[in-house]
């Protein structure tokens, strides 16, 4: 692919001064930037409130908090990891590249790209005011399972958060989806597509088809509180087994928006630090497409335990297992893109190795909890959330970190520092490890999880873990100085910045200038 | 200005499509009834189903299976609940007759709704009442005991696996239910 470029510097559309620009802005430059800080500040507070919950449980019985405490520290760090972290990471990462991998000037719809940005904080303002009340925050787990949360004071609050949440990512998808479908270069087709766009499209679609879904759930649950209906309320006739197929219905398509941009990420950070280009290109994107496709018959896998039928349980069993087979083909490409390489290892490609190992260990022992028999013992252990802290740290969170070493230089025209870089990768590579790994251990051997307390033989693991957590959560302080540094000092970094990488967003100088493609690039395929 | 036509268009088609996924959610309500009434799953009890049961004979010999009385009291009831035994033996196609006891022990009068639930699930079809305190709301009078009868016979076609069949009821407050809810927020 090769492509030719015209910038034209227009003094009078730059940047405005001040809070302004950030509050105004309808430059996918600067929208990027803003979801990306955002979701670091969110990302340290759920860290923080991880860091609390592994304090409470570093010894048995209970010394910092109180179950209820320990039981809403549980609840918001699953929100905010993955609706204040993990997606809006993703969607700062969309705002920048996607424009610039395919040669668009900007994002198709600048001012709702605004508006979804700015629905975000205020969601969060929502739902962590709670705090401050009586009652409290909400504390009934990410799940929020009915009845149970219906019982819960302030669920109102968690209610409109999730919908304001909810309305930010449809805006925000819709906007990918029309910039990707209408603004390509002229002469790229679909398939010659950089596989970051490709993922985020099916991410796109994915989010579009259950975030309604996740709003009609929540709609469910505060008719039920407050409107006198019975939807999950057996008293009035409704089925708390209901609320688990609507929730998880969502959720399981949610597992994968949360993965799928990180398969993008990986594939060209790994192609360029190989000097190779991908293997198996359009294999990837058919990969990704059953994975989106799979996503919706699968949802059960999470509740086989309320009492299916055996057809319905082998079902959703072999269902959950054919997705292992893409994803394989997903994980074998990378390692064919790796073969015979001409390999260096900067940071980025740290980190999306790591992601290749750690992720594929999350992977198998999800297909572990795929067993339906197994499934029945492993069920609600920490097993399980060994399980989905391997796919969700190493995996979406460290193809998110490998995704900002490797374009940082773009967006601030400075190289990072990378012994500092180094030495991040190798203390979040031990603290991950150390932390999640003997999750498994307690997790088959019996530790039930969301309890503030546990039995005796779980201890040392416990402790070890805690440690662990402990050096993981305080070297990503080293991450936000390194990043800090880089914003305003360092090396200048070069238009093409690494030797092997390709694609329209390296043509562009370092950093990159406020409005990129203003004249579309001509693409030859 | 094909291009902005197209933008508009494919915008338009996006919207439509979250519009239709919210719906949908409210959907899979009337879909998870009709799907468990259709296969008889969740334990529910509903007419008989016609998806797991073929061709089974109609007339077969009459057998003994034991049918074991569980109750439940939610949490809000200030109610006592038991069945009066806690367990029968009884022939298949065959009336047989029950009864659960409960109590007010409040000096308010309550208005009770009592949930039942069939285990297996699969048996559930099977399991037909004649007459129960489950169809319609109860009321007790400040203090007052009740005794309800129940009145039932398991139909022969249930499955040669099924050996004990557990009856379970989960009696709550109805209007409990309601202003709980409608209070909590205050």
């Amino acid at each position: 692919m090769s492509a030719v470029i015209e910038n034209h510097d227009h003094e009078h559309h730059g940047p405005q001064k001040g809070i302004l620009r950030w509050l105004f802005t309808t430059n996918h430059k600067d929208i990027g930037t803003l979801y990306l800080w955002f979701s670091f500040i969110m990302f340290l507070t759920g860290g923080a409130m991880a860091m609390g919950i592994r304090a409470e449980l570093f010894e048995p019985g209970l010394q910092l908090m109180d179950p209820i405490r320990y039981n809403q520290l549980v609840t918001m760090h699953g929100l905010i990891m993955i609706f204040g972290a993990v997606m809006p990471a993703f969607v700062g990462l969309a705002n920048w590249l996607i424009p610039m991998q395919i040669g668009a000037p900007d994002m198709a719809l600048p001012r709702m790209n605004n508006l979804s940005f700015w629905l975000l904080p205020s969601a969060f303002i929502i739902l962590l005011s709670t705090a401050f009340m009586e009652g409290g925050l909400p504390g009934f787990g990410w799940t929020f399972y009915a009845p149970l949360s219906t019982n819960y004071p302030n669920i109102a609050y968690f209610v409109f958060a999730i919908h304001v949440m909810g309305i930010s990512s449809i805006m925000g998808s819709i906007n990918v989806i029309v910039t990707i479908m209408n603004m390509r270069a002229p002469g790229m087709t679909l398939m010659q597509m950089p596989l970051f766009v490709w993922s985020w499209l099916i991410t796109a679609y994915l989010l579009i088809a259950v975030m309604p879904v996740l709003a009609g759930a929540v709609t469910m649950l505060l008719m039920d509180a407050y409107f006198g209906t019975s939807f999950f309320d057996a008293a009035g006739g409704g089925d708390p087994v209901l609320f688990q197929h609507v929730f998880w219905f969502f959720g399981h398509p949610e597992v994968y928006i949360m993965i799928l941009p990180a398969f993008g990420i990986t594939s060209h950070i790994i192609s360029t630090f190989s000097r190779k280009p991908l293997f198996g290109q359009s294999s990837m994107v058919y990969a990704m497409v059953s994975i989106a496709v799979l996503s919706f018959v699968v949802w059960a896998h999470h509740m086989f335990t309320v009492g299916m039928p055996l057809a319905a349980e082998l079902f959703f069993m072999w269902a959950t297992m054919i997705i292992a087979i893409p994803t394989g083909v997903k994980v074998f490409n990378w390692v064919a893109t790796i073969f015979k390489g001409s390999i260096t290892y900067e940071t980025p490609m740290l980190f999306a190795i790591a992601f290749v190992v750690l992720f594929t260990i999350g992977g198998l022992s999800g297909l572990m909890l795929a067993i339906t028999p197994a499934d029945f013992q492993y069920h609600d252990t920490y097993f399980v959330v060994a399980h989905f802290h391997y796919v969700l740290v190493p995996g979406a969170i460290f193809s998110i970190m490998a995704a900002v070493y490797y374009w940082l230089p773009k967006w601030t025209g400075n190289m990072y520092d990378e012994k500092m870089g180094k030495l991040h990768f190798w203390l979040s590579f031990v603290g991950v490890n150390v932390t999640f790994f003997p999750q498994h251990f307690v997790g088959l051997a019996g530790m039930p999880r969301r309890y503030a307390d546990y039995a005796l033989q779980f201890a040392e693991w416990n402790a070890v873990s805690s440690v662990g957590a402990f050096l993981f959560g305080l070297s990503q302080l080293l991450f936000l100085y390194i990043v800090i540094k880089t914003v305003f000092a360092g090396k200048k970094a070069t238009a093409q910045v690494w030797d092997g990488a390709e694609g329209l967003e390296w043509t562009v100088d370092s950093p990159a200038p406020y409005h990129t493609f203003e004249t579309p690039p001509k693409v030859n395929g | 200005m094909a291009k902005n036509n197209f933008s508009s268009k494919i915008f338009l088609y996006l919207v439509s499509a979250v519009i239709f996924m919210f719906f949908f959610s409210f959907m899979l309500v009337p879909l998870y009834n009709v799907f468990c009434e259709v296969t008889g799953l969740n334990g529910k009890i509903y007419g008989p189903s016609s998806f797991f049961i073929k061709d089974r004979e109609k007339e077969k010999d009459s057998r003994e299976i034991r049918i074991k009385f569980l109750s439940q009291v939610n949490e809000s009831a200030p109610v006592k609940f038991f069945p009066s035994s806690n367990e029968v033996k009884v022939w298949t196609n065959k009336v047989s007759k029950t009864s659960y006891i409960a109590e007010n022990t409040t000096d308010k009068q309550l208005t009770l709704t009592i949930i039942p639930s069939v285990s297996p699930g699969l048996a559930a079809e099977n399991v037909k009442k004649i007459q129960c305190f489950c169809f319609e709301e109860q009321v007790l009078m400040p203090y007052e005991r009740q005794e309800w009868p129940v009145r039932f016979y398991v139909s022969s076609e249930v499955g040669d696996n099924v050996n004990d069949i557990y009856l379970s009821y989960t009696l709550f407050e109805t209007d409990r239910v309601l202003t709980d809810n409608m209070n909590h927020g205050k």
